[in-house]
């Protein structure tokens, strides 16, 4: 193991900044405690104490990134052909967006690394693969995780639901436990390892602390085949999301939930971007149709989709269940729903196996 | 059994449903509930943790009979409802509730840990079995409660926020505000929270047609929000506070709220969700009586 102290960590977090991005937690001034990850810059205070409010997501997942920008570049008419296979002549130029810098995300738990590991199987396949995403793969590729090992835990962490829990490794390069005085740091990858070797890592010979163990729900792999059986019983769906409102925070607060949505901003009419951002299955519009129809028409219907896409699809598809246990979407519902008891009910309420 | 629950059963006789809280909310405190039946409003409680106003069920609900239990500021959501048209005053049967001041369940959570046991027993306030200030942890809006004069505190903490903001100039101002928008997600759980925020799937907010915000994620776009939000809840905001409590990121919008109803309290003499007659004062723009001096 390695070791380095508490002062030393600006410098270190300093040292990183010069080549790429650093993300790292903290909680904003005049909001009332909320902690977030945000880009580190000098001076910045760190919080490893509290969890965040929001995922890290958006270190391989922004908010809103740039696609493409376009110009029209004389003419102005929308005539002619679109996009790149535009002749030579032709009005349309396509800006490509600039790839993304190398960045450090420090002090994500282990549930958001896991997180990173289970979106990798949607988004960072080999080239030629039904799924791969470039602008994710250019970020994932260049991003080195230090992943704060929990030695607490609080009443809505439910990781030890999936796997390894606390003791999780997948999608970190360097696990951090906190000790007296610092933090101890173990490489469990080749760029980790790397890392490690900087000087300002000292070698030690301390034992890591013991990690927090959280509550576990067992059985939630059964949910794949359990989920489809109840997915007509639109009673069930009605009765456990009724104190829902249909807000986008439990999927934006999610370090799994990826859903998106495709927009052009226009500067003017002839030169604009063509952005991606962040969208919710729980919004009405969602899935509201040019015609009318929209075949998620009430929240039931948008809720059943939520845990059928984490539990059911995501696992059928891409192997992975599309949840971490972070607990983020318990602890900040404006309604007080706990995404557990519905998971619970799933499992109790779908019938036998055969 | 407790008042509450033999009144909702009550109703529930009327009405087949009623809305209320019960103890079994994520981290062990009140939430949100239907009661079907007289036996499932056995569990039907009422403290100082029903902080939600359960009056934004109602528009979703509006074709059937319902009853809910309210607080003084969750009835003047009702009431503003009723005087929109909303929601059918015959269809709607309320258990009215004295309110025991609400708490901040957030800020709680926040200083002493996520589910950390709290216990009120209406003077003292413990949470983890640790005597704490009350007053620290009161929701500001009960804090300056019209409804029910606080015999406990005097000081509003609010208040006192929107007086240090009115010494701001513009400028001043515009940056307090793209700060705090800054980190505005644009989860809309601040419109989803809100009673009177009914346009649901034809929120100008996100619709392309008609295009009034951008579709992107940025203080920019989440100022054009709040305003289209707010100025939609000119004359309409009846003061709850949820759409402050529901922000994930603690964006202090019952400011922008209070200015507003500040002002259209001294320009049209209107208190929204007091009167189920009166007439929205943006339907008549009738400015203190004067009207337009047209027929
Ligand atoms: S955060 Fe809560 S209220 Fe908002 S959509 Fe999710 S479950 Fe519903
Ligand atoms: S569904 Fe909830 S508990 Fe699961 S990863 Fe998302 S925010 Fe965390
Ligand atoms: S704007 Fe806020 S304070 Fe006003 S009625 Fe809506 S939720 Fe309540
Ligand atoms: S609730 Fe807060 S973060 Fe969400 S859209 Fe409203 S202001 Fe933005």
């Amino acid at each position: 193991m390695k070791f380095i102290s508490s002062d030393a960590i600006p410098e270190l977090l300093e040292a990183l900044s010069a080549s790429s991005v650093v993300w790292a937690p903290r909680e904003l001034t005049g909001s009332g405690g909320t902690v977030m990850f945000e880009r580190w810059r000098t001076g910045d205070p760190i919080d490893l104490e509290h969890f965040s409010s929001l995922s890290a997501k958006d270190v391989v997942l922004p908010r809103t990134e740039k696609l493409f920008g376009y110009t029209y570049a004389f003419g102005g008419g929308l005539g002619g052909a679109f996009g790149n296979g535009a002749p030579a002549g032709e009005q349309l130029v396509i800006e490509p967006a600039e790839p993304a810098p190398p960045a450090v995300l420090f002090g994500a738990r282990a549930c958001d690394a896991k997180a990173l590991d289970v979106l990798d199987a949607l988004f960072n396949n080999p080239e030629g693969e039904a799924y791969n995403d470039p602008q994710y793969q250019s970020r994932r590729k260049s991003l080195t995780v230090i992943t704060l090992a929990c030695t607490t835990c609080d009443e809505a962490c439910f990781c030890s639901s999936f796997g390894n829990g606390t003791s999780e490794k997948a999608g970190s390069d360097i696990i951090v436990y906190p000790v007296e005085g610092g933090l101890l740091a173990e490489a469990v990858s080749s760029r980790g390892e790397a890392l490690l070797a900087e000087p300002i890592f000292e070698e030690s010979e301390q034992a890591p602390p013991p990690l927090a163990e959280t509550a576990r729900i067992e059985g939630l792999e059964r949910l794949e085949e359990k989920l489809p059986r109840l997915f007509d019983d639109m009673d069930f769906w009605q009765e456990i999301s009724e104190r829902c409102t249909s807000c986008g925070f439990c999927t934006y607060g999610c370090p799994t939930c990826y859903c998106f949505n495709i927009h052009d901003e226009m500067r003017s009419d002839r030169e604009g971007e063509r952005q991606r951002s962040w969208d919710a299955c729980m919004f009405a519009l969602y899935t509201q149709e040019t015609s009318g129809h929209n075949p998620r028409p009430t929240l039931a219907h948008r809720y059943r989709n939520r845990i059928n896409h984490k539990f059911s699809y995501y696992p059928e598809n891409q192997g992975k269940i599309l949840c971490t246990g972070c607990g983020r979407c318990i602890r900040g519902c404006p309604a007080g729903l706990d995404i557990r008891d519905v998971l619970r009910a799933a499992l109790e309420e779908a019938p036998r196996e055969p | 059994m407790s008042e509450l629950v033999s009144d909702i059963q009550k109703i529930l006789g009327e009405t087949g449903l009623v809305l209320g809280w019960a103890a079994t909310g994520a981290g062990g405190v009140a939430a949100p509930e239907r009661f079907h039946t007289a036996e499932e409003a056995e569990a039907a409680i009422f403290d100082s943790t029903c902080v939600h106003n359960l009056a934004v069920h109602l528009p979703r609900l509006k074709a059937r009979a319902v009853g809910i239990v309210a607080k003084a500021c969750d009835a003047r959501s009702i009431v503003e409802l009723i005087a929109e048209h909303e929601i059918d005053r015959e269809l709607v049967k309320v258990i009215a509730v004295t309110c025991p001041e609400m708490l901040d369940v957030k800020t709680i959570w926040r200083r002493h840990g996520y589910g950390a046991v709290i216990e009120d027993d209406g003077g003292e306030l413990r949470v983890n079995g640790e005597l704490v200030d009350r007053a620290a942890y009161t929701q500001a809006k009960c804090l300056g409660c019209e409804e029910r004069p606080s015999a406990s505190i005097s000081a509003s903490v609010r208040l006192q926020l929107s007086e240090d903001f009115q010494i701001m100039n513009v400028e001043e101002r515009r940056t307090f505000w793209r700060e705090q928008f800054s980190r505005c997600i644009r989860c809309h759980a601040c419109r989803e929270a809100c009673p009177m925020c009914y346009c649901r799937d034809v929120c100008i907010m996100q619709t392309s047609d008609p295009h009034w915000t951008g579709g992107g994620i940025n203080a920019g776009e989440a100022e054009m929000m709040q305003m289209i939000r707010v100025n939609h809840l000119a004359g309409r905001c009846t003061a709850c506070g949820e759409c402050e409590r529901a922000c994930p990121v603690g964006i202090p919008l019952m400011l922008l709220m209070e200015e507003q109803n500040r002002a259209i309290y001294e320009m049209f003499d209107y208190r929204a969700g007091v009167d189920p007659e009166a007439k929205p004062p943006l339907l008549t723009f009738d400015i203190k009586g004067d009207g337009w001096g047209e027929e």
